[in-house]
């Protein structure tokens, strides 16, 4: 069993007088793919923003890899080796994909205050660069503006971004939203290859790919974990049927 | 890419040739306008390509400008450094300065940015008469540019080919850094500053460095400005000059590198041409800039890309006519526009009213304007801005009508789909 | 102890001058997003107004009418000009009400001259209210007072007991919602964009009479009201109350205060090396008096960068 690269201890959040996350404790192995399920409202964004770095927590500590990261900047989060999707997607819509992807990508290389060379003259960047949207289906669209891609092209060019800094673990937030069946499966398998040697925190509705990614599932329901454990253990839960999955649902 | 490159060299042979064609004043006017050019680029760094709107440029103009004065002045008046040097006082003025206002503006984006840095600069204008010492009071600091390097800096023309160099050197600086990552991180800035974050970038330490370079640049032109006029003084902290760079970048357009460039050396050309003739430049240069944001953002810049990219598609042939009214629309409505600024300003003046009280009640004295005596209720006054509008839009339906034609003579082609008819391409 | 009395009360009304014209500037960003560059301007076209108005009018009906005119103006702008420049973001709005901002000071050289009017306090109103000491209290400055003061109880009613009010609150939060309720948002926001600009006219038509009125006016007032709205911060009407009579009364007091700083150090026997030192340390904080804001404001932004009663964003 890999120690544990994230966990987070009876974290809450309120936004005044709201309770949002009223206690989750959770933990995520360093090569586990973890899925988070949970109906709408649930508070599973929210979690997603106290773990990256965008909300602090009002109680509760958040580790990566035994390191506190709760409150911390998402710069400084993202340097520990933590990376996130954004479920609206948030590229930079105006400059070409490919732009896209080397800003992602220049920061692992430390150009973050370069202004003595040509970016294009960095053969590593640009490799890594274009090896990345292949693998996300997207090489081809390079010139592109990414303003002007479809909707699927740009949640794929949001997960190439996301896996620019090679991160121990990544966030991903409905990665597949708005996907036909071919591209979901395909993303899945790609989602799959790319966490190898690396842990995967997934918000996703698709049960599907929930069921067949995942080797471990937690239902978030009003702020609270009310399950968690193996794919096969929650479709068992008759808690989760319940509160989720509703009365219809079978196995 | 060739073509860019041709027109660039031309465009360098011509600045360089300048002084052999033009008279003194009107070199003059170019070493204005080259120092506009850079200042607006360097300004352009900072909004453009950063998406910071800076209201308050002028401070890091007026420091370089300062810090160059007081170099110039140093070691008993021999100067810090040779002259054809002395922009680097200004540059390391203008960087440090940018730094330190730089760190305070970037903590906070969009419209609280603005104010701060319109602050920042109202603080150096309201510090600086009382700092005797260090910006000279109301009157400011004067010098002297030394000779070095085997020439004494005397004439015009000598000014001219060290600001013409310096301004050719930073531009390419500038156009230099947008191929560098630090460039290109401006452009995400801009993007979507958000997401940097979380892809692990500092923003607001690489803000206050895009800042500084901003200022450095600012500083460079604000110290050609005091080698030019051999004097500094607190008015180049004015607000006037920071709104002077604002509209003259936007009216060139953001966007395309050089856009700034133009803008700025076409209104300063203008302001230098015009500025005599009428009291009211101010108020066209504002309504332009109003007119550029609200119907052809991309400026000038991007007025010519369009009609280059018009040429293209259609042919220059077929395109002239509608260039050709649009551009005597544009000139009826502006002169329209003048004509009706020009006597509403003579008509309000303070000389017209006593004239008018002078004359009595009912008489109005006729109003000299353009070399004409135009009297305030005839029928002329009124009909010849009310035609020039009826010709100006006259011309620009005709304009519309010929583009709409082409149009749906060609229906517009999606870039890049040249090749759809040849077969085994992939889409 | 009566030396204060006169700069704090002046400090106050300053103050509450400051308010009239960033109460507006806040409540536009706040429920728009829009930071109105020319809202300084309203204020100078209502000085404007009111004294063109005055002579043909007399000064009160003049200065109830110009702060109408003044909302027309602002009605216009936002209906014609800011509607359209939405759509290109939150950039070029700034950008336009710049530009306004400059064509409105062009205008008003173009038909008024470049130079100070002659707007002066009507004679009704020119005497001493009371003595300080040996100083008269013109009653004019009072006027000013009680002209924000109502100004303020007047628009904390109508947002907090009307109908209308509560309309313009939810509007500032929640735009989206209020649209979906049914609520003509646009309309709304045509609305609180007039009145912002009838309020910073008001208080230009009152105060132009009592300090000059020139074609300078808005750059010098319009600076103040920013650094105001960032100190209470953005969208903050009691953070604007705040600031602004903070920053009236610490450049009033400080106009008084003759000494330096090197005077204070003095106290802790530095005063030969703060002479020493010069520059700013033996300026007399009389003269540093209107960089005092900036000053403030940069101190602000160090300390608490949201403002003193802003949102943390």
């Amino acid at each position: 069993m890999s120690a544990a690269i994230l966990s987070l201890a009876d974290v809450h959040k309120s936004f005044g007088p709201v309770e949002i996350i009223r206690g989750v404790s959770l933990t995520v192995g360093a090569n586990e793919r973890h899925a988070i399920i949970g109906p709408n409202g649930a508070g599973k964004s929210t979690l997603f923003h106290l773990i990256s770095g965008q909300l602090r927590p009002s109680a509760g500590g958040i580790f990566l890899a035994d390191e506190p990261i709760a409150g911390h900047s998402p710069q400084a989060v993202n340097r520990l080796g933590l990376a996130r999707s954004f479920q609206i997607t948030n590229i930079f819509p105006r400059l070409s994909v490919f732009e896209n992807i080397r800003l992602a990508v220049m920061r692992s290389h430390g150009l973050q205050y370069c202004f003595w060379q040509w970016v294009d003259r960095n053969r590593r960047v640009r490799e890594q660069s274009e090896a990345l949207l292949e693998s996300v289906r997207l090489g081809h669209r390079a010139g592109a503006v990414a303003g002007e891609l479809s909707y699927s092209e740009q949640r794929s060019l949001e997960i190439a971004m996301t896996l620019a800094s090679d991160p121990r673990i990544i966030l991903l937030d409905e990665p597949m939203a708005g996907m036909s069946r071919e591209e979901t499966q395909y993303t899945t398998a790609l989602i799959r290859e790319v966490t190898q040697g690396r842990a995967l925190l997934i918000v996703e509705h698709d049960m599907e790919v929930v069921f067949s990614l995942s080797e471990r599932v937690s239902v978030l329901v009003y702020g609270r974990i009310i399950a968690s454990g193996t794919p096969g253990e929650i479709r068992g839960n008759a808690q989760v049927r319940e509160a989720y999955l509703g009365e219809e649902a079978t196995a | 890419m060739k073509v860019r490159m041709v027109l660039l060299a031309a465009g360098v042979c011509v600045l360089a040739a300048a002084p052999l064609l033009l008279s003194d004043g009107l070199v003059n006017a170019a070493i204005s306008m080259l120092i506009a050019a850079l200042f607006a680029c360097a300004y352009n760094l900072l909004c453009g390509q950063a998406g910071m709107l800076s209201f308050g440029h002028s401070a890091y103009f007026g420091v370089g400008a300062f810090a160059t004065i007081h170099a110039m002045n140093a070691v008993d008046g021999a100067g810090l450094l040779p002259t054809p040097l002395m922009p680097l006082a200004g540059a390391l003025g203008g960087l440090l300065f940018g730094f330190a206002a730089g760190w305070f503006s970037t903590q906070r984006t969009g419209a609280y940015f603005a104010m701060i840095t319109l602050a920042i600069a109202e603080l150096l204008h309201a510090i600086a008469p009382q700092l005797k010492g260090v910006f000279g009071g109301e009157a400011g600091i004067s010098s002297m540019r030394m000779p070095a390097w085997g020439w004494d800096f005397g004439s015009t023309t000598e000014v001219y080919y060290l600001t013409l160099a310096w301004v050719l050197a930073s531009l390419a600086g500038l156009y230099l850094l947008t191929r560098t990552p630090l460039g290109r991180l401006a452009l995400g800035i801009r993007e979507n500053s958000h997401r940097l974050r979380f892809l692990g970038y500092e923003v607001h330490r690489v803000s206050v460095l895009i800042f500084a370079l901003s200022g450095m640049f600012s500083g460079i032109a604000g110290s050609l400005q005091v080698l030019s006029n051999e004097s500094a003084n607190y008015v180049m902290f004015d607000t006037s000059l920071s709104a002077a760079v604002v509209l003259n970048t936007y009216i060139g357009g953001v966007h395309a590198f050089l856009g700034p460039a133009l803008g700025a050396a076409l209104v300063t050309f203008f302001g230098y041409a015009v500025s005599d003739l009428t009291q009211s430049w101010l108020l066209y240069q504002g309504v332009l800039f109003v007119l550029v944001i609200m119907f052809m953002p991309t400026g000038l810049a991007g007025l010519l890309d369009l009609a280059c990219g018009s040429a293209r598609r259609y042919g220059a042939r077929a395109v002239a006519p509608a260039a050709g009214l649009y551009v005597l629309a544009g000139g009826a409505y502006a002169a329209a526009l003048v004509f009706l600024t020009e006597l509403l300003q003579r008509l309000f003046s303070q000389d017209y009213r006593s004239l008018a009280q002078a004359a009595g009640a009912g008489h109005w004295p006729p109003v000299r304007m353009f070399g004409h005596d135009w009297t305030p209720l005839g029928t002329w006054t009124w009909v010849a801005p009310a035609a020039l509008i009826v010709a100006g839009w006259l011309c620009w339906r005709a304009a519309t009508a010929v583009v709409r034609r082409l149009q749906e003579a060609a229906p517009a082609m999606p870039a890049g789909a040249a090749g759809m008819a040849s077969p085994g391409r992939t889409a | 102890m009566e030396q204060l009395a006169t700069p704090l009360l002046n400090g106050v009304i300053y103050g509450l001058l400051l308010f009239m014209v960033s109460a507006g500037l806040t409540l536009i960003f706040g429920m728009m997003g829009i930071l109105n560059f020319a809202h300084a301007s309203f204020y100078m076209l209502g000085a404007y107004f009111a004294y063109a108005l005055q002579d043909v009018f007399g000064f009160w009906p003049a200065i109830i009418v110009s702060p109408l005119l003044v909302g027309v103006v602002g009605i216009l702008v936002e209906r014609y000009i800011l509607r359209r420049v939405h759509r290109f973001g939150h950039a070029h709005e700034l950008l336009i009400t710049f530009g306004l901002s400059f064509i409105i000071v062009e205008l008003v050289k173009l038909f008024f001259g470049n130079y100070p009017v002659n707007y002066r306090v009507p004679a009704s109103l020119d005497f001493a209210a009371f003595t300080m000491g040996s100083l008269d209290y013109p009653a004019y400055r009072l006027f000013m007072g009680i002209v924000a003061i109502g100004m303020f109880v007047a628009i904390y009613l109508l947002l907090s007991r009307t109908r209308v009010g509560i309309v313009v609150r939810s509007a500032i939060h929640r735009p989206k919602m209020a649209e979906a309720l049914g609520h003509n948002v646009p309309r709304v926001f045509m609305g609180v964009f007039g009145v912002g600009a009838a309020m910073a006219g008001l208080a230009g038509a009152v105060a132009g009479a009592f300090y000059t009125t020139s074609p300078n006016m808005a750059l010098e007032l319009g600076v103040l009201v920013f650094v105001v709205v960032v100190i209470g911060g953005l969208g903050s009407l009691e953070g604007a109350m705040l600031a602004s009579l903070l920053i009236g009364i610490v450049t009033s007091v400080a106009v008084g205060i003759d000494a330096s700083l090197a005077d204070f150090m003095a106290l802790f026997g530095a005063g030969d090396l703060a002479r020493e030192i010069g520059g700013i340390l033996v300026l007399k904080v009389s003269s540093l008096a209107a960089s005092l804001p900036f000053a403030l404001m940069l101190l602000v932004l160090l300390v608490r960068p949201s403002g003193l009663m802003g949102d943390k964003e």
